[in-house]
């Protein structure tokens, strides 16, 4: 039987008010060349309107990039917003300037990988990747 | 979670996005539920308006579109919304950037908004945009927005799915005309040129009006007068007048019996594309590679390979 590939989609947002978009701009180019689909909601997002668009566009991965701090509220916050949804199996993967010791905290509230700068954008689509075929391979079980 | 098409079916009928999304993305993936879902609810629907925008690269589309949105939700309807951007056609990757220009619209529960990619089809839709219109019509929304790719020439597919199709054009892409070539000017219902405050727009809009009126002569009784607009849709400007003719449109289409007609020219080319798709794939797995590669080999031409692939299936159904 002729098959079809299903590909991976996933959503780019940033939150908060900085207006740096460069580093979401070349992870969402690479994504596109590794064949996902990638769906931007543009900028100063509140995590509301991330997680409304995720379950609009019902992506595999939500990418957050955050560079003006707030991270330690937004996304915990955004987290929870996507499991009250019903929408907890969504990979939530967030990117930019995050210190070292703020990592326990977001992935104790939800966080599944963090990025942080100067991550090559190869590791991330590796891990998409892998992430993607063992989620296929459970839904094919 | 949202794993069961009858459950998915019930509660889109409901109205619950989480459950429309997931029937949109099994329909878009093929995934066989998808087609379930679609059995479930094709008889609620047939009620909501479907209005294409299309228009080249740069016209504005998605702004226009949010602008539109904005209109509508004022007058208490509820706006579905299917974005269509370009997959790549060597990776099947894609970016799909129109939600940027509508995120004014991510909070309000009247407004569902989804991106599409082309994935591998022509035209300017994705194979997957008459269903996901279908999902929204049975969700309730009453107006449905398809915006399509940024169009050339020839890519109208939109004209054979949307009830009222609004061809937007700008000032200054170099050619006036050039912009917007017969293709286009001969499928619109709504004409409107965007950007109206730029240079260029006396010169573009006499264009399309001297356009407009060489297609209006040519047709023997003329019963829509194709209105053509101006927009600022940055601003808003002509979103009123936009919507009132496309509401216009719509009691046309109702007196004149013709929103039966293009319903039904929808359903005849969505079954007619899901035959050929079948018959397609059927015929290739029936031939296996072998014969594609005669034809690489130059062993048999493309034609007696056709012939054969087609002799083939005949052959099965007369077995059946």
């Amino acid at each position: 039987m002729t098959t079809f590939k299903r590909p991976l989609r996933v959503l780019l947002a940033k939150l908060g008010m900085d207006t740096h978009t460069v580093g979401v701009t070349v992870i969402g180019h690479a994504l596109r060349e590794a064949g996902m689909e990638v769906i931007f909601t543009g900028l100063k997002q509140t995590p509301e309107m991330v997680c409304a668009a995720a379950i609009q566009e019902d992506v595999d991965v939500v990418g957050i990039s955050t560079l003006s701090a707030g991270h330690t509220r937004s996304l915990p916050k955004l987290a929870r917003l996507l499991r009250e949804a019903g929408a907890g199996d969504k990979l939530l993967v967030a990117g930019g300037v995050v210190p070292e010791e703020d990592k326990p905290l977001l992935e104790e509230a939800g966080v599944d990988r963090i990025f942080t700068m100067g991550s090559d954008t190869r590791d991330i689509v590796a891990y998409l990747q892998s992430w993607w075929a063992q989620r296929l391979a459970e839904d094919a079980a | 979670m949202l794993r069961s098409p009858a459950e998915v079916a019930q509660r889109l009928l409901s109205g619950e996005v989480a459950a429309g999304a997931r029937a949109i993305r099994w329909l878009d993936d093929r995934d066989p539920r998808g087609a379930e879902v679609l059995a479930a609810i094709y008889p609620h629907t047939g009620r909501a308006q479907v209005v294409g925008v299309t228009g080249p690269p740069g016209a504005g589309k998605s702004t226009l579109t949010d602008a539109l949105v904005a209109e509508w939700r004022r007058r208490g309807q509820r706006v579905g919304v299917i974005a269509v951007d370009p997959s790549s056609p060597f990776t099947g990757g894609a970016i799909l950037g129109d939600r940027v220009r509508m995120s004014r619209h991510a909070l309000d529960p009247g407004v569902f908004i989804r991106s599409l990619g082309t994935r591998g089809q022509a035209g300017g839709l994705s194979r997957s945009t008459q269903d996901a219109c279908l999902i929204f019509d049975a969700m309730g929304y009453d107006i449905i927005i398809v915006e399509t790719v940024g169009v050339g020439q020839d890519e109208i597919d939109v004209v054979n799915l949307a009830h009222t199709t609004v061809i937007v054009a700008v000032p200054g892409l170099g050619d006036e005309i050039q912009a917007v070539k017969a293709g286009l000017m001969e499928a619109g219902d709504v004409f409107v040129v965007n950007k109206a405050d730029r240079d260029g727009y006396d010169a573009t809009q006499r264009q399309m009006e001297l356009m407009l009126h060489l297609r209006a002569q040519a047709v023997a009784d003329l019963r829509w007068d194709v209105p053509l607009l101006r927009a600022v849709a940055a601003k808003g400007e002509g979103a009123p007048a936009i919507v009132d003719a496309i509401a216009a449109h719509r009691e046309f289409l109702d007196r004149e019996g013709d929103f039966a007609q293009r319903s039904h020219l929808r359903a005849r080319e969505q079954v007619l594309a899901l035959v050929r798709d079948a018959l397609a794939m059927r015929a290739l797995d029936l031939s296996g590679d072998g014969i594609l590669q005669q034809v690489e080999m130059r062993r048999l031409d493309p034609y007696a390979a056709a012939d054969r692939i087609l002799a083939t299936l005949a052959n099965e159904s007369a077995a059946a």
